[in-house]
């Protein structure tokens, strides 16, 4: 679904921001890329939905190369929410701004209003708000619904969580899940390592731009040589577990922990 | 040092009591977090403490807040922020001057303060916040942890006794937003400025501030130290407001019948925890 070959990028006259980049995603996984601010996360994903071109080494998404077709090709198969949901919407009322992208693609009228109701329906909106009265939370949602009314079989998330409380960050979250259940590949860059823990499959570890860790999301979480070159701190039952070791050492959940005690006691 | 009495305010306009009834006590030298879910009036809350209530936003006002013993009402907007340093959301806004180093000047000039007071402060504060190296960089170049400390530095620089934040970390990496936690926390213990920090990450609050205060449609539903208000985590969940993941494990075994002698805050705590339980 998506390939990285050798990939390097430079801005003009500037070193390398990432530098002989592989890896391959396939249909249907739900990745999270994580590092420091810098690391070159957000170039990451800016190349896999062809916003930048490799200056070396080829992108291949959906089996487009991206440095060989225009953004809007790869825009059919990718959605990207951005961090900020400010920087995508721009139209007066809900309903148009979930339209929108539908409207650009110069789909059947009849088809946008009967997938821009059903997302309406779905999220709960009222679609005749404007999309600036309503909450940080609210308006990320709506930036997300008008990527999801296009359908699109990659989902790119830059922080898709930043700004909101715990309970939006669930429905977001449940959301992309969902979305994810039904087939769509999901890459999330993400800051909160907990949600991470709990929603990613597997997980990338980008460092000065290059990959030092991609596997398994609790194993690599558990590398403890990657976390620190990372600077990042794992999921705090992950830490805890590691400290005890033995019985515990693969918990990262507190039921987790709590099993294994019960279980030490009942062999006592 | 903040005194809110029965506080209820409401916009001009608006439909709903933003705060409704709030009653908070904030000590010299405290260190406040303040949390709930989107909407609950945090942010109304720490304009209430700065005066831009009631003195640039208007609305219905019952109840009295006091800082430093005077009521905010009879203090004019300027004549507070000698006292009350204020961070706010969106930083981008708040920094005004193309060079840090002009930043800093800025609000000092502004309150006429004489340029060998003014040097000696813009080197204090540099140093405070350990920034001196930014001195003079283009505040366009910064990264996002960088201008939050400039920002804080901006703020200190006029020697406030409270320094009121509103989400300071929300776009910041995790190893930034430690960085100024960590900045707080200096600036709270040996230099003995108020804290109080509207903040979402919970994780952060529960390592560093002593006191949670939780507000949730407008009503203050607990205040107290750290660990007293954590072990309401079932309440606070159904609110919308999470818990660091070892006090779920403290918790859980509660629930399971094993005996802790208090909730772990952090990592380290949690690992003596379940030393304990094990042996």
């Amino acid at each position: 679904m998506i390939a990285f070959d050798g990939v390097r990028y430079a801005y003009p006259n500037t070193e390398a921001l990432i530098d002989n980049l592989s890896f391959t995603i396939g249909k249907g996984e739900f990745v999270s890329i994580i590092g420091e601010n810098g690391a070159g996360k957000t170039t990451v994903s800016k190349l896999i939905d062809g916003l930048l071109k490799p200056s070396a080494g080829t992108v291949t998404v959906a089996g487009l190369n991206t440095a060989e077709v225009k953004t809007s090709a790869i825009a059919r198969h990718v959605g990207f929410l951005f961090q900020d949901p400010d920087r995508q919407i721009c139209k007066n009322t809900v309903r148009e701004e979930i339209a929108f992208s539908l409207v650009l693609q110069g789909m059947e009228q009849a088809e946008i209003d009967r997938r821009v109701s059903r997302i309406v329906e779905s999220f709960g909106f009222d679609g005749g708000k404007d999309p600036f009265t309503l909450g940080r939370g609210e308006r990320q949602r709506v930036a997300l619904a008008s990527i999801i009314v296009a359908e699109p079989e990659i989902m790119i998330l830059d922080e898709p969580t930043t700004g909101l409380d715990y309970r939006e960050c669930i429905q977001v979250m449940d959301f992309i899940q969902a979305l994810n259940d039904q087939g769509v590949t999901v890459v999330m860059v993400c800051h909160d390592m907990e949600v991470v823990l709990d929603f990613a499959r597997r997980v990338l570890v980008l460092s000065g731009g290059t990959l030092i860790a991609d596997g398994d999301t609790r194993a690599v979480f558990r590398d403890q040589a990657a976390m620190k070159r990372a600077s990042i701190l794992p999921p705090q039952i992950i830490q805890v577990a590691q400290r005890l070791g033995g019985a515990f050492a693969d918990a990262a959940y507190a039921r987790e922990m709590v099993a294994a005690v019960l279980t030490g006691r009942a062999a006592k | 040092m903040i005194s809110i009495d029965e506080l209820t305010f409401r916009y001009d306009g608006g439909a709903d009591d933003v705060l409704r009834s709030i009653t908070l006590h904030i000590e010299r030298g405290g260190f406040v977090g303040v949390i709930g879910p989107s909407g609950a009036g945090k942010s109304t809350l720490l304009c209430a403490m700065n005066g831009i209530i009631p003195h640039h936003f208007k609305g219905d006002y019952y109840g009295a807040v006091t800082v430093d013993g005077k009521d905010t009402f009879d203090v004019s907007l300027t004549d507070l922020s000698l006292t009350v340093g204020t961070v706010f959301q969106d930083v981008e806004s708040q920094l005004i001057n193309a060079v840090v180093e002009d930043e800093l000047y800025y609000g000092l000039e502004n309150f006429s303060v004489p340029k060998a007071e003014a040097d000696r402060r813009v080197a204090d504060v540099l140093s405070q916040i350990g920034i001196e190296s930014l001195r003079r960089r283009a505040v366009s170049s910064l990264s996002g942890g960088q201008k939050q400390k400039v920002a804080i530095a901006a703020v200190l620089a006029l020697r406030p006794q409270i320094l009121l934040l509103d989400e300071p970390t929300g776009e910041l990496d995790p190893v930034s937003s430690r960085q100024i936690f960590a900045l707080l926390k200096t600036l709270n213990e040996e230099h003995g400025i108020t804290v109080v920090i509207v903040e979402q990450k919970i994780m952060l609050l529960s390592e560093f501030a002593r006191e949670l205060a939780v507000i949730d449609k407008g009503q203050l539903k607990y205040h107290g130290p750290v660990r007293e208000v954590l072990t309401h985590s079932a309440e606070l969940e159904r609110m919308g407001v999470n818990c660091p993941r070892v006090v779920t494990l403290s918790n859980a075994l509660r629930d399971a019948g094993i005996d802790i002698d208090r909730l772990s805050l952090n990592v380290d705590e949690a690992e003596a925890m379940m030393k304990a339980v094990l042996e």
